[in-house]
C-alpha cells in the first residue's frame, strides 16, 4: 500500500512538472492580453476568447508564416530523401562504405547551427536569397540539418531488409537496380514514410537558422520568438497551439517507431 | 557490390554536404582570418578583438561550464525516471508518453513558454506569492539565478532523450541477475550501486558524449529568455555580433571557435561509434 501511494505521488509530480507548462500557455491562447499582464496571473481564464486566433488570422504575418513554413517543409522533405535514399542504401550494404559516411553524419548532426548559420547568412546576402520571401534560402540550411536524421532512419530502414531479397529477384532476372527498384524500396515504405515526418517535424520546428535567414519574412518559430519578445503574449501563444498541432500529431504517428529504436542515432 | 559502385551512389549526399557544408566553413574560415579593414589575410586581428572583450570571455566560459551543468542534470533525472518507469504498475505506459512528452514539443514553443512562467510577473512567482514567499527575479541579467534558470529549462526539455536510452539499456539488463543478488542479501542500494549501474555503463557513456557534443551547440534556450548579454554563450554572442554590430568577421571569428570546440568534442563520440559498429 506505501509503495502504491508513493508512485501514485510520485506520478502526479511528474505529470505536473510537465503539463502545468503546457497548460498555461494554452490556457494563454485562450485569454485576452489584458488578463494575461495582470498580476497575480490568472490560472484559468476568467473570459476566455478566440480574440487572438481571430487577431492572428486577420494580420498579413500568420497567413504568410504558415504557408512559408509549410512550404520550406514539404520542400526539405522532397530534398533531403532525394538526397539520402541512394547513400543510405549503399551504407547499408556496403559496410566501410556505411562506416565513412556514418562518420560524416554524425558531425553534421552535432555541428552547431551558429557556426554555419552566420557564414550561410553573410553568402545568401551575396547571391540576393537572404531574408527571401519564398523562403529558398531557408530551405537550402534545412536540407542540411535534416540530411543525418533522413540518413540515419532509411540506413536503419534498409539494414532490416535482407539483402537475400535483392539477390533472389536478380536470380530471377531483374538487375540489380530492378531488384531495390522492386523489392527494397516498397518494403522500405512505410521507413520512407516516417524518414519524410521525421523531416517536416525538423524543418517545422527549427528556430535559430529561420531567426538568422528570414530577419523580417519570417516562418513560424521566429513569428512566435517576435510576439513574445514584443509583448503579445496572446498572439504568441496562439501561434505555439498552432505550431503544437502538427508537432504533436507527428510525434503520436512516430511514437511505434521510436519505441522500436527505428529512429536511433537520428537524436529524436 | 564493389566498394566503388557504393560510393558513386553516394555522390549526391556529399556533393550537397560539400556544397551546404564544406563551403559556408571555408567562407566563414576565410571571413574569421581576414582583416576586414584592409582585407588582408591570413590575419589575426579578429581573433585579438575577440579576446580583448569580456563578453566573449563570458559566452565561452557559459559555453563549457552550461552544457557540463545541464547534462549532469539530465542523466541524474533521466536515471531516476528510467528507474521509476522501469518497475511494474498500473498506468506507467501514460506516465512514459507523459515523461517524454517535452521532447516532442517545438524548441521556440518550450522557450516561450518557459519566458512566461519565469518573467517577473510570471506563473513561478505568482506561485511563490500564493505560498507567501517573496518574489525572485529568475532571469536578471548576469545573475547565478539565471543561469541556473537557463540550465533547468535545457535541462526540462532534452532529458527525455537520456531517459529513452537509459530505459532501453535496463530493458536488456536481465532481472534474474537482481533477483540473484536480492537473495544474496543485497539491498536496493547495493543493487543499484554494484549491479545496473556498472551493467548501465555503456549507456551512460553513450548518453553522456552524445549530449555533451549536442549541448554546446546551446543557443535559443539562453537568447530567449535571458537576451545576448543575459547568459551569453559564444552562438548567441555571434549572433550578437551579426545581427546586431553587423560585424561579419567577428561573428565569424566566434564561429570558429565554437566549431573547432564541437568538432574537438565529436572525436570521442566518433571512436564510440565506430566501436559499436
Amino acid at each position: 500500500m506505501r509503495r502504491a501511494a508513493a508512485i501514485a505521488i510520485a506520478g502526479a509530480m511528474l505529470s505536473c512538472a510537465v503539463l502545468l507548462p503546457l497548460a498555461l500557455i494554452l490556457k494563454q491562447a485562450v485569454t485576452p492580453d489584458a488578463e494575461s499582464f495582470a498580476w497575480p496571473p490568472t490560472w484559468l481564464p476568467r473570459q476566455p476568447t478566440l480574440d487572438n486566433f481571430r487577431a492572428l488570422l486577420g494580420s498579413a504575418e500568420l497567413p504568410y508564416g504558415l504557408r512559408l513554413s509549410v512550404a520550406v517543409a514539404l520542400l526539405t522533405v522532397l530534398s533531403t530523401l532525394t538526397l539520402t535514399v541512394s547513400a543510405a542504401w549503399a551504407a547499408a550494404r556496403v559496410s566501410p562504405v556505411g562506416r565513412r559516411l556514418d562518420a560524416v553524419l554524425v558531425v553534421v548532426r552535432v555541428f552547431p547551427s551558429l557556426a554555419l548559420a552566420v557564414p550561410m547568412a553573410v553568402l545568401f546576402v551575396r547571391f540576393g536569397l537572404y531574408n527571401n520571401p519564398a523562403g529558398i534560402g531557408l530551405w537550402i540550411a534545412h536540407t542540411l540539418v535534416a540530411l543525418p536524421f533522413a540518413f540515419f532512419v532509411l540506413r536503419n530502414a534498409f539494414r532490416r531488409i535482407p539483402v537475400e531479397l535483392e539477390e533472389a529477384a536478380q536470380l530471377d532476372g531483374a538487375t540489380r537496380f530492378g531488384a531495390v527498384w522492386r523489392v527494397t524500396l516498397p518494403l522500405a515504405r512505410p521507413s520512407l514514410a516516417a524518414a519524410a515526418l521525421l523531416v517536416f517535424l525538423v524543418s517545422w520546428d527549427e528556430f535559430a537558422y529561420a531567426l538568422l535567414l528570414q530577419v523580417t519574412n519570417r516562418p513560424l518559430p521566429p513569428l512566435l520568438y517576435y510576439f513574445s519578445a514584443f509583448g503579445y503574449p496572446g498572439m504568441a501563444s496562439a501561434v505555439a497551439a498552432i505550431m503544437l498541432v502538427p508537432a504533436l500529431a507527428i510525434i503520436a504517428v512516430l511514437a511505434p517507431a521510436i519505441r522500436a529504436g527505428g529512429l536511433s542515432g537520428s537524436g529524436r | 557490390m564493389r566498394r566503388r559502385d557504393a560510393w558513386w551512389l553516394a555522390w549526391p549526399l556529399l556533393a550537397a554536404l560539400l556544397l551546404l557544408l564544406g563551403y559556408p566553413i571555408v567562407y566563414a574560415l576565410r571571413l574569421a582570418f581576414t582583416d576586414p579593414l584592409t582585407g588582408a589575410s591570413p590575419q589575426l586581428v579578429n581573433f585579438s578583438q575577440l579576446a580583448r572583450d569580456p563578453l566573449f570571455w563570458q559566452a565561452l566560459r557559459n559555453n563549457a561550464l552550461l552544457p557540463l551543468a545541464s547534462v549532469a542534470l539530465e542523466l541524474v533525472t533521466a536515471l531516476a525516471l528510467a528507474l521509476f518507469l522501469s518497475q511494474r504498475f498500473r498506468g506507467r505506459a501514460g506516465l512514459r508518453a507523459i515523461v517524454i512528452l517535452p521532447f516532442a514539443l517545438p524548441e521556440i514553443v518550450v522557450l516561450a513558454m518557459m519566458r512566461y512562467i519565469f518573467v517577473p510577473r510570471g506563473y513561478a512567482n505568482a506561485a511563490l506569492a500564493a505560498l507567501g514567499v517573496s518574489p525572485l527575479d529568475w532571469l536578471r541579467p548576469g545573475s547565478a539565478l539565471a543561469w541556473a534558470t537557463v540550465v533547468l529549462v535545457d535541462a526540462w526539455h532534452v532529458t527525455p532523450v537520456v531517459f529513452l536510452i537509459l530505459l532501453a539499456a535496463l530493458a536488456g539488463i536481465p532481472e534474474e541477475i537482481g533477483e540473484a543478488a536480492q537473495l544474496d542479501g543485497a539491498g536496493p542500494l547495493a543493487r543499484l550501486w554494484r549491479i545496473t549501474l556498472p551493467l548501465l555503463k555503456p549507456a551512460l557513456v553513450a548518453a553522456l558524449l552524445l549530449r555533451g557534443v549536442d549541448a554546446l551547440r546551446i543557443f535559443a534556450t539562453p537568447l530567449v529568455l535571458t537576451g545576448v548579454e543575459g547568459v551569453p554563450v559564444l552562438s548567441s554572442y555571434a549572433y550578437h555580433q551579426w545581427a546586431d554590430y553587423g560585424n561579419d568577421a567577428l561573428a565569424a571569428a566566434a564561429a570558429t571557435v565554437l566549431a573547432l570546440l564541437s568538432v574537438t568534442l565529436s572525436v570521442p563520440l566518433l571512436r564510440l561509434r565506430a566501436e559499436d559498429a
